[in-house]
């Protein structure tokens, strides 16, 4: 209490130095304050964005394993491989589902792939060349291209990678099309092959398997395929012309009806971690995929898109060190300047009693009281302010981010979604998830001052009003009362 | 007590000191028993060297003087004999490089000197030493804080001892530089006496004042010896000081009147 009242009364005799002491921790508080607000509202974002980019992994081709022993110069070693490539073991919608069954795995979702043939509708000619071998639908060898049209089933909206990325834009789309998209036989298709065809929404095509049998589809939507993703721009009709689009569901039906008809399936797993990958792909083998198969992650995407974010957390850091280092420098100087000054008083008080300890506690507790002061308004004014300077520093992300939701909404259809977005992580683990992918909105950015921010602050304030006080408590305790008393007289 | 002479140095001559008091000069073993009880201080063979300081060059040594209570004493030498470096090893603000200084009984070497000197001892110097930021009150509060002193009105205390050494109740707002350097050595003095101490240590505490207010000052010294039985030692030039004490300690010779 003696130590709490002389400090007291020493902060009020030396308002000067004291007001000037509380502006430099101000300052530092202030300028604290918005830095950490915005790290930790980069980290938030950094954390956001990478969870907008679900964990993803999907089983591609070990191109190195295949080509161990190729060589392109003798007609046995093309031969070689290409019998390699025919024997590769394909895995099916069971040995998908078996490998989903896995610890590591939080969701799952796939597109499943057949060939059929017109019934009702004619197939769009098209100059590219559909003899190409699909390697992108990995999963099985159906030979979808020798059929009229590809029929493409999406496990959720999850799985549909081209919307997502804007490949394919809905054009036209019935108002209730993603209610029951994915329950039944339903089908998007291409506006040329509508045009072609005289097709409009909720109309109805018969489609028939090479062995006669015929299935009818209504038709909820029609898509585009953007110009600019096209790799054959120069042919009459884009390549997804004669790509029919429909829910999983529907094409296991259909090879329920037909064990003939062989479908591809390309899967795609949400992981809890990329540092489990490993394992994953381990228990995968475990579970008879064909070593001619790898796992492949969308590790390296996620991490591209949050560069400019972690050059501003960075940045951030920087600053705070910067300023903690000059405030504590001038909190030094100002602390020694303070001891010289009181040296006499100091000497007083060691004569007439007053231990070296209590008299140490007393000056760090002047420091630390006004620090607290100033630490607290300090906060107020960053807390007023960080919100702003976050905003402005992270614009950019802000706009790329709103621009991307937008785009993603609109290749849906969205003005026709009834405004409803459902969170596709309520979907997780169900195969027939039918939420829409999510990414985060930043309209702005929450850079509040929390209890968080408010405890670093006040760690690091009075870390830093110690670690400066810590010249005039060594002087303190070097300090010989009668020594200075002799030079005051 | 004896004087012995090392060598012909004069520097160290005057640190080896043949210490005499005049009353005490001719008084046998017997009555220094009989006195033993009341002796509040005794310096035995102190000596002091500084510790930046050759290892026979002595402030102070060889020292040993007992002072009882209810006694003033004077404490007389010349400059540089050792009269401050004497005052800090009893005032518990230095401590003996050799021999030990005893209060009531207890070594200063086992004592908490903080403690001592805020609860056992009152200083007063010469320079006043007073907190020029603080009323008379405030300083003499002050000591009281440091001593721990659990009382419920400690301005009421502070201005009775104020008024005890002889300032106006008037004066106990006042900032301390407001007031002469008389009235600033009675304040020092009503500060080392907030916590009753047993023994009243002075530096030159008339140093700066006139002839009256010495008297005055002085006064004040002889009734806290003899009417409140506490011992003061007063470090001094002044030969007025010397002739109003009951025992001068010289540090080149004992006196004893």
């Amino acid at each position: 209490m003696f130590i709490l009242k002389n400090a007291w009364i020493s902060i009020k005799r030396n308002k000067g130095r004291n007001i000037l002491i509380g502006i430099i921790i101000l300052i530092i508080a202030c300028a604290c304050t918005v830095t950490l607000a915005i790290k930790n509202t980069a980290v938030d974002l950094i954390d956001s964005y990478k969870s907008a980019y679900d964990k993803e992994v999907t089983i591609g081709f070990n191109r190195e394993n295949m080509m161990k022993d190729f060589d392109p110069s003798q007609q046995e070693g093309r031969e070689s491989a290409r019998e390699k490539f025919d024997n590769i073991a394909s895995y099916t919608i069971s040995d998908v589902t078996k490998f989903a069954d896995s610890k590591y795995i939080e969701s799952y979702y796939y597109t499943y792939s057949v060939g059929l043939n017109g019934n009702t509708i004619e197939k769009a000619e098209i100059e590219s060349n559909n003899d190409m071998p699909n390697f992108g639908n990995h999963g099985g060898k159906a030979n979808v291209s020798s059929t009229d049209f590809t029929l493409t089933g999406y496990s959720s909206q999850d799985a549909m990678s081209e919307f997502i990325s804007g490949a394919y834009t809905m054009s036209e789309i019935a108002d209730n099309a993603w209610d029951i998209a994915f329950n039944g036989n339903y089908v998007f298709i291409n506006e040329e092959l509508a045009s072609y065809n005289d097709l409009k929404l909720n109309d109805k095509i018969k489609l028939e398997d090479e062995d006669g049998n015929t299935y009818e589809f209504e038709i909820l939507g029609i898509f585009k395929e953007n110009e600019e993703d096209s790799s054959e721009s120069m042919s009459m009709f884009s390549n997804s012309v004669n790509t029919i689009i429909t829910n999983a569901d529907a094409i296991v039906n259909l090879t329920e009806k037909n064990e003939n008809l062989k479908a591809s399936i390309s899967p795609t797993f949400i992981i809890d971690s990329y540092d489990n990958v490993e394992k994953l792909q381990a228990e995968f083998y475990e579970k008879g995929l064909d070593e001619n198969f790898i796992l492949q992650t969308n590790e390296e995407l996620a991490e591209s898109g949050v560069s400019s974010v972690k050059n501003i957390d960075s940045f951030a850091t920087t600053f705070l060190v910067i300023t903690l280092l000059i405030g504590g420098i001038v909190l030094f100087v100002i602390n020694m300047i303070n001891i010289r000054e009181r040296k006499y008083e100091i000497g007083v008080l060691r004569t007439i009693g007053i231990s070296k300890l209590k008299l140490t506690m007393q000056f760090v507790s002047e420091l630390v009281i006004v620090a607290f002061v100033a630490l607290l308004v300090g906060a107020g004014i960053g807390a007023v302010s960080s919100k702003g300077i976050s905003n402005s520093l992270l614009a950019n992300e802000i706009e790329s981010s709103n621009e991307r939701t937008e785009e993603i909404g609109k290749n849906f259809g969205g003005a026709k979604m009834n405004g409803e977005m459902p969170n596709r992580g309520g979907d997780r683990g169900n195969m027939h998830g039918k939420g829409m992918p999510v990414v985060q909105v930043y309209d702005s950015i929450d850079a509040v001052v929390d209890v968080k921010v408010l405890l670093e602050l006040l760690g690091i304030g009075l870390t830093l009003v110690l670690v400066s006080s810590i010249a005039s408590m060594v002087s303190i305790q070097r300090f010989s009362p009668l020594t200075i008393l002799k030079e005051r007289s | 007590m004896t004087y012995k002479k090392k060598n012909s140095d004069i520097s160290k001559e005057r640190l080896e000191m043949n210490v005499s008091s005049k009353k005490v000069k001719e008084q046998d073993r017997e009555d220094k028993k009989k006195d033993a009880k009341n002796i509040i201080l005794s310096i035995q063979n102190a000596s002091y060297r500084y510790s930046d300081a050759d290892e026979d060059d002595y402030a102070l040594k060889n020292v040993s003087f007992d002072f009882e209570s209810g006694k003033i004493y004077a404490i007389r030498g010349r400059s540089g004999t050792g009269k401050t470096t004497l005052l800090s090893l009893i005032s518990g603000l230095e401590r003996c490089t050799e021999g030990e200084i005893v209060f009531n009984g207890k070594s200063l070497k086992e004592m908490n000197l903080d403690k001592y000197r805020n609860s056992d001892i009152g200083i007063v110097f010469q320079s006043y030493n007073l907190l020029p930021f603080m009323t008379a009150s405030e300083n003499i509060i002050l000591s009281m804080d440091a001593n721990g002193l659990k009382i419920k009105n400690k301005k009421e205390k502070a201005i009775e001892l104020m008024e005890k050494v002889g300032l106006k109740e008037a004066y106990k707002d006042r900032k301390v530089l407001r007031l002469s350097g008389g009235e600033q050595q009675r304040v020092a003095i009503a500060r080392s006496l907030s916590y009753n101490p047993k023994m009243i240590i002075a530096d030159e505490p008339t140093g700066n004042l006139d002839k009256q207010t010495e008297t005055e000052i002085l006064e004040i010294f002889k009734k806290l010896a003899h009417e409140e039985n506490k011992c003061v030692i007063i470090v001094t030039h002044s030969q007025n000081v010397c002739d109003a004490v009951d025992v001068v300690y010289d540090l080149k010779k004992v006196q004893e009147r």
